[in-house]
């Protein structure tokens, strides 16, 4: 009773937000609805019984991905209204494919059969031991049966970061930088001179 | 309804006296963290500090408060509104609801939940919406400069802080807070992670925006960064959960470290057992708090390419190494927790 | 099929990928430390760990008579699966001779461009050593990530980051349309494995979920292949790209992405064949025909070859529709002689600069028996090849793609096949006319030609393969018989 009533709240929420980010005039509160989805979809797998994915879900999208968006688009100048304009007139296509899309996909899920091996088939992976500590039973079955999944989802990442770099790095001339092991090392005698000024001369 | 009532009714209000119970001694800790800094600094810098209000000074937070709470509320015109309200309710109700995992004393947390370290680590990571949000709804110059410079440095900190916990999760073996505080750490497993809680000790300065790493604020070069907008009560909600922030981060430090609710120093005897668990949470989140202050009395504020450089070029390869050599350590000694 | 049983047993089976894997991570390291030449010394050191892959693998190929599945079912090792990623090595190290020079001359050059050259062969080592849906997708998304780097890693141009981008999101809307397909299958089966599939599929009737499923799934590895009406990103792509990473996208990762869809189709999806033979039937006339008539109009020559791709993965996918052992041996023959002659046609068109930067449009080609007839004739050879004229490769391959389609009854599909090559054979030989028979622009003095030893060796490399082919055609089909009899 109140489990269905949270879920519905979460998952009215999360529809809600989801439907304001495509709609809100100002890129910032988009993002802002994102992140309110994002929470919500922690708060379902809460509901789950997942919470190590909820809050992994929450520390990764929520505490740094979302705010790496919203420093982008804080600091664009961009009316995305004014670009919706021009969009406008590809919504009748949009609306047709999605309208036959959701009617196709309307007609598979009412005639949704499974096989008869799923529940066996789901049920592989999860040693029944593990399954009281979520955490345990993810990092039993990510760093065993899926290690090679799970090293080349590594692999995925690390291309992402070179990108990164390569795309955006530029060794810009004319810039001061600090050295501080250069600063540290420095001895008195590199930088003080002293001399003996005789009166009337200079130096 | 009354089928309703008897079942979660009085649960509701258990819970609600059990959040009371929380909220109110953390709102005057808060009070008194203000007025222990102010005096604190004061006699480090040779003055007295507050004074006058009441005897030593003591009821000064009050009248900071009451002055706060009855001045006019001034939103600037060409403010986003209501994500300019909203900014420093978030930060305020983010620094709450993280105490509700806090266990100050054994099987004293409103929840106790399996992943407690997850849900605190992700709250704090949360505290950045609060200062970006309120940064960018000013529409200002040097809020916009404030909110930019705290989302960078929160999330570059954010990084080493989360590798500094896994340091402590590899060695206890649990996400559990109460588990972290309880489970025994052999001599080398604390020397080893005694320089992450010195990383700890700095990155949480950094995490909530404090002296030397206060740059956000910079009240020399952005008058007051992210707040420069905010007045009376919007001001005291960001005041009231940046403090409130400062005592969580603390009180995690000592969760992670310091062996929580236990005597320090592993000491036992009739009087030590006497003193109840939740004053040694205390003092010890208090000598945390105290390092706070003296840090800041003593530092200079950190240029921006100095803070980050400390984050990514010194913190983020130490952090990654130490994971690596602690996990090593384990496997070698046969110390992995089962 | 053997399951590999310890996790060192699973290294040994996976040795190219898991040496791959380190040798990238080391020569990102080893470069980003080297101040000086690293472009040049990353280049190097990666063409002779390439060679070095093929010897493995080559070395690798008596043990596994019999597929081993390795790392708890997610990975498989076989005659197949060896010889296809020698292919990709060999096709990458000829991608990366040209990369290294063609940068050297546009002054791009950074040593991130072997790393990720590298990077991205590992994902399609992945993609052919799949055996689960997710080993599939990591693999494909590793690939592809590097590929929008490359395509965009000439920031000094305008064109290449729009080129990027078009791949960049075209791509990721592909690999959703993957893993919603994916998420049916897993949704009937409740399984991602190929073996547990293989087993599930093949009893089940008809079933609407399960179809539609694969008919997304299809739909995410068409966009990766190009093939029509999923190829819009094509020409954009390779047009705005550095012209040796476009020989690269258009060598290498088709090679992957075709042997992908045919373990795919065949393994775990064998069962289902009456409704995919449908869909691929469909992508391939498409292909072949937009591939025909859209080049006609092309005045870019990376357009053009654009175009010619797109057709060439029609041929292959006719291969793929025919089935069996003979039209799995000829989509590997087919896509072999493509890889070389694609190879041999980018060599000569990167060997001829103009200020520095490859040729772009056709107009460029004119007189070009004066100027440099080697070039003229390599170029020839390779456009009758394109075109598929006896006695050269190309004809071998559209032959055996053709007779394995008639065997199996697709006599419609195997006649449009003969009647597009000749409509893409207009375009083919107007290169030639352009060469031989067009008089020279007065421009014409600023193309020049590459004075690099290694790059003309290639080109001739891959020349004599093209005309050489006619020697020993049966043997490499019945070789390639051997190839693919364990996906069968």
């Amino acid at each position: 009773m109140l489990a269905s009533l949270v879920f519905y709240t979460f998952g009215f929420i999360l529809i809600l937000s989801s439907l304001f980010v495509i709609t809100a005039r100002n890129p910032v509160h988009s993002v802002l609805f994102l992140i309110l989805g994002f929470f919500n979809a922690a708060g379902l797998f809460v509901l789950l019984g997942a919470e190590f994915l909820a809050f992994i879900l929450a520390i990764v999208y929520v505490g740094a991905v979302a705010v790496l968006f919203l420093f982008v688009v804080m600091m664009l100048d961009i009316s995305f209204a004014d670009l919706r304009k021009d969009a406008m007139q590809y919504v009748p296509v949009g609306l047709l494919v999605g309208g036959v899309l959701l009617i196709e996909l309307t007609m598979v899920f009412m005639s949704w059969q499974a096989s008869p091996e799923l529940a066996q088939n789901i049920a592989h992976p999860i040693d029944a031991a593990a399954q009281a500590n979520n955490t345990k039973a993810l990092g039993l079955i990510l760093y065993t049966d899926y290690l090679l999944i799970f090293q080349m989802s590594g692999m995925v990442l690390l291309v992402a970061m070179i990108g990164a770099i390569v795309l955006t790095l530029r060794g810009r001339s004319g810039v001061r930088r600090q050295d501080v092991s250069k600063q540290v090392s420095i001895k008195r005698a590199d930088v003080v001179e002293v001399q003996k000024v005789t009166s009337g001369t200079g130096i | 309804m009354v089928e309703l009532w008897t079942t979660y009714g009085m649960e509701f209000v258990f819970i609600i006296a059990h959040i009371m119970a929380i909220i109110v001694p953390l709102l005057v800790s808060v009070a008194y963290l203000t007025y222990a800094e102010r005096k604190i600094m004061g006699a480090m810098q040779m003055r007295q500090g507050p004074m006058t209000v009441g005897p030593f000074g003591l009821l000064q937070p009050l009248a900071d408060g009451i002055k706060l709470f009855s001045k006019e509320i001034i939103i600037p015109s060409s403010a986003h509104r209501v994500v300019f309200v909203m900014a420093p309710m978030l930060t305020f109700f983010l620094s709450l609801i993280a105490w509700a995992v806090i266990p100050v004393n054994k099987d004293w947390a409103l929840a106790n939940i399996n992943v407690g370290i997850l849900y605190l680590f992700a709250i704090s990571s949360l505290g950045v919406y609060g200062v970006l949000m309120a940064g960018w709804a000013s529409n200002s110059k040097y809020a916009f400069l404030g909110g930019l410079r705290s989302a960078a440095q929160m999330v570059s900190y954010e990084v080493s802080m989360g590798l500094v916990i896994v340091t402590v999760l590899l060695c206890v073996g649990s996400l559990n807070l109460q588990d972290i505080v309880l489970v025994e750490r052999t001599w080398w497993m604390k020397a080893l992670l005694f320089p992450m809680f010195i990383i700890f000790l700095v990155s949480i300065l950094a995490e909530t925006n404090r002296a030397p790493f206060d740059l956000p604020e910079g009240e020399s070069e952005l008058s007051g960064g992210f707040l420069v907008e905010y007045s009376a009560m919007t001001f005291a909600l960001f005041f009231l959960g940046e403090y409130a922030n400062m005592i969580l981060m603390a009180a995690m430090a000592v969760i992670l470290f310091l062996g929580g609710w236990l005597p320090p120093f592993g000491l036992s005897g009739a009087w030590i057992d006497w003193v109840p668990g939740v004053v040694w949470f205390g003092l010890k989140t208090f000598g945390i708090l105290f390092f706070y202050v003296w840090v800041r009395a003593t530092m200079p504020r950190y240029r921006y390419d100095q803070l980050m450089r400390l984050g990514w070029k010194i913190f983020l390869p130490f952090t990654l190494i130490w994971v690596l050599v602690i996990a090593g350590c384990l496997l070698a000694f046969g110390a992995l927790p089962s | 099929m053997i399951q590999s049983v310890d996790v060192f047993q699973d290294i040994k089976t996976a040795m190219p990928e898991v040496a791959t894997a380190a040798f990238a991570l080391w020569l990102l390291v080893f470069s980003a430390f080297k101040k000086h030449q690293a472009f040049a010394v990353a280049s190097f050191l990666s063409c002779a760990f390439l060679v070095g892959i093929i010897v493995v693998c080559f070395g690798m190929f008596g043990q596994y008579d019999e597929p081993v599945v390795a790392f708890g079912g997610l990975y498989i090792q076989d005659y197949f699966s060896l010889s296809i990623k020698m292919l990709i090595a060999l096709g990458t190290l000829i991608s990366l001779i040209y990369v290294y020079f063609d940068m050297k001359q546009t002054q791009i050059g950074r040593f991130e461009a072997p790393v990720l050259m590298i990077l991205s062969m590992l994902g399609m080592f992945f993609m052919v050593s799949a055996h689960d849906l997710l080993t599939l997708y990591v693999g494909l998304e590793l690939q592809s990530l590097a590929l929008y780097i490359l395509a965009s890693f000439n920031r000094h141009s305008y064109k290449a980051p729009e080129a990027g981008m078009k791949y960049f999101i075209l791509g990721a809307i592909a690999s959703g349309m993957l893993l919603f397909g994916m998420s049916f299958v897993y949704g009937f089966a409740g399984h991602t494995g190929f073996g547990v599939l293989e087993e599930v599929l093949n009893g089940t009737t008809y079933n609407v979920g399960l179809t539609v499923g694969l008919a997304f799934m299809l739909v995410g590895l068409a966009f990766k292949i190009s093939a029509v009406p999923f190829h819009m990103w094509t020409p954009d792509v390779y047009q705005g790209a550095p012209a040796s990473v476009t020989a690269f996208f258009a060598i290498v990762p088709k090679i992957a992405a075709i042997c992908l869809i045919m373990r795919l189709l065949n393994g775990p999806f064998g069962g289902l064949q009456d409704q995919w033979v449908q869909i691929v039937y469909a992508l391939s006339m498409a292909s072949m025909v937009l591939g025909a008539f859209a080049g006609l109009v092309q005045t870019s020559i990376k357009r053009l070859l654009a175009y010619s791709s797109i057709g060439n993965i029609g041929y292959a996918l006719m291969g793929i529709v025919a089935g069996g052992a003979d039209g799995g041996a000829s989509v590997v023959v087919y896509m072999t002689v493509y890889m070389i002659m694609t190879a041999g046609t980018f060599g000569v068109v990167l060997s001829l600069r103009k200020g520095g930067v490859a040729v772009e449009e056709i107009a460029d080609f004119k007189g070009l028996s004066k100027t440099s007839p080697f070039h003229a004739y390599a170029m020839t050879l390779f456009m009758f090849s394109l075109s598929g004229i006896p006695p050269l490769a190309g004809f071998f391959g559209k032959l055996v793609v053709f007779k394995a389609a008639v065997d199996s009854g697709y006599i419609v599909l195997a006649v449009i096949g003969v009647l597009t090559s000749v409509v893409a054979a207009y375009y083919y030989l107007r290169i030639i006319k352009t060469m031989f028979f067009d008089e020279e622009d007065a421009g014409m003095d600023e193309i020049q030609i590459v004075p690099y030893a290694a790059q003309h060796g290639t080109l001739v490399a891959t020349l004599a393969v093209v005309v050489g082919f006619c020697v020993v055609p049966a043997v490499l089909i019945e070789y390639a018989e051997v190839l693919v009899r364990s996906l069968f």
